[in-house]
């Protein structure tokens, strides 16, 4: 990072209209430039190049300049809204053909555990009892968008994604699938399952 | 179709690990520049940025942009240090 002796220097310089605007925009762009080319690499199968997306970071962080409230570096705080930009692209890239249309709320969280016939009979009903108790809960407490939500987490899909597909917002997502998740922890730890079990009886 | 088991391990595991969160993604990003810094200097996180690490923690989405950010920026920290 380059030292900035004054955290208003960026700011002021952006919002000038002589040819320093042009300069530190093109500054600007050589610094989200190195970072991204590094950060985005191999990210979401690699489908992205950095130079594909400076471009839209570098109108967001200039739309966004009222945002900056000093906490932190100005290039560490714009290089954060480069970040996000370059990484929503790359997830809407590398998820443009998945679709959530098949997944129904009724279906979307079936369990169908085989018996594991080499696990000894204690562990097969550890097993046995975890699986039914999890069909319990998700047959109880979860709603259906909580369902669709977590089946396509699990299915690889991120919060962001999978809320620009449901007409809703990352926010809303994020909450809805915490909430599940909270609700089956509470549903196990009142059936006397702590959270040691419920990972080391499916690990 | 089903679960495969190596979902229901994944959901297992998140719900394990599972914490209450007082904050959502939008108030994460406000304050993520300044928690990367933290981290970055290894300062310790102050109390009031605790929430930011919770968040982080349990929400795959902001954890991600959290590593993007931190490796861009060890990149241009790298630069000044070997320049």
């Amino acid at each position: 990072m380059s030292p900035e002796p004054d955290r208003d220097e960026w700011v002021t310089r952006l919002r000038s209209d002589s040819d320093d605007r042009d300069a530190a925009i093109e500054e600007l762009r050589g610094i989200i430039l190195r970072g991204l080319s590094r950060s985005l690499n191999h990210r979401y199968g690699g489908c992205l190049q950095a130079e594909d997306v400076v471009q839209d970071a570098l109108l967001k962080i200039l739309d966004s300049l009222d945002r900056f409230e000093g906490r932190s570096r100005f290039t560490t705080w714009a290089m954060t809204v480069a970040t996000r930009v370059g990484i929503s692209e790359l997830r809407r890239k590398h998820c443009q053909d998945v679709s959530l249309d098949s997944l129904k709320p009724e279906d979307s969280m079936k369990i169908e555990v085989e018996d594991d016939e080499e696990a000894s009979p204690a562990q097969r009903m550890d097993r046995k009892f975890l699986t039914q108790r999890l069909k319990d809960l998700i047959s109880s407490e979860l709603s259906g968008k909580q369902k669709i939500a977590v089946r396509a987490l699990l299915e690889g899909m991120p919060v962001e994604e999978i809320a620009s597909r449901t007409g809703s917002n990352r926010n809303a997502v994020y909450k809805l699938v915490h909430d599940a998740r909270l609700k089956l922890r509470e549903g196990f730890e009142q059936a006397g399952i702590v959270a040691d079990d419920v990972t080391t009886i499916f690990a | 179709m089903p679960l495969s088991e190596e979902q229901i391990a994944k959901l297992l595991g998140m719900v394990a690990a599972s914490e209450a969160d007082c904050i959502d993604c939008d108030k994460c990003f406000d304050h993520l520049a300044e928690f990367a810094e933290a981290e970055l200097t290894h300062r310790e996180i102050p109390d009031a940025m605790k929430h930011i690490q919770v968040h982080l923690e349990q929400c795959p989405c902001c954890h991600d942009e959290f590593t993007a950010l931190m490796t861009a920026l060890r990149t241009l920290e790298g630069e000044v240090t070997s320049g």
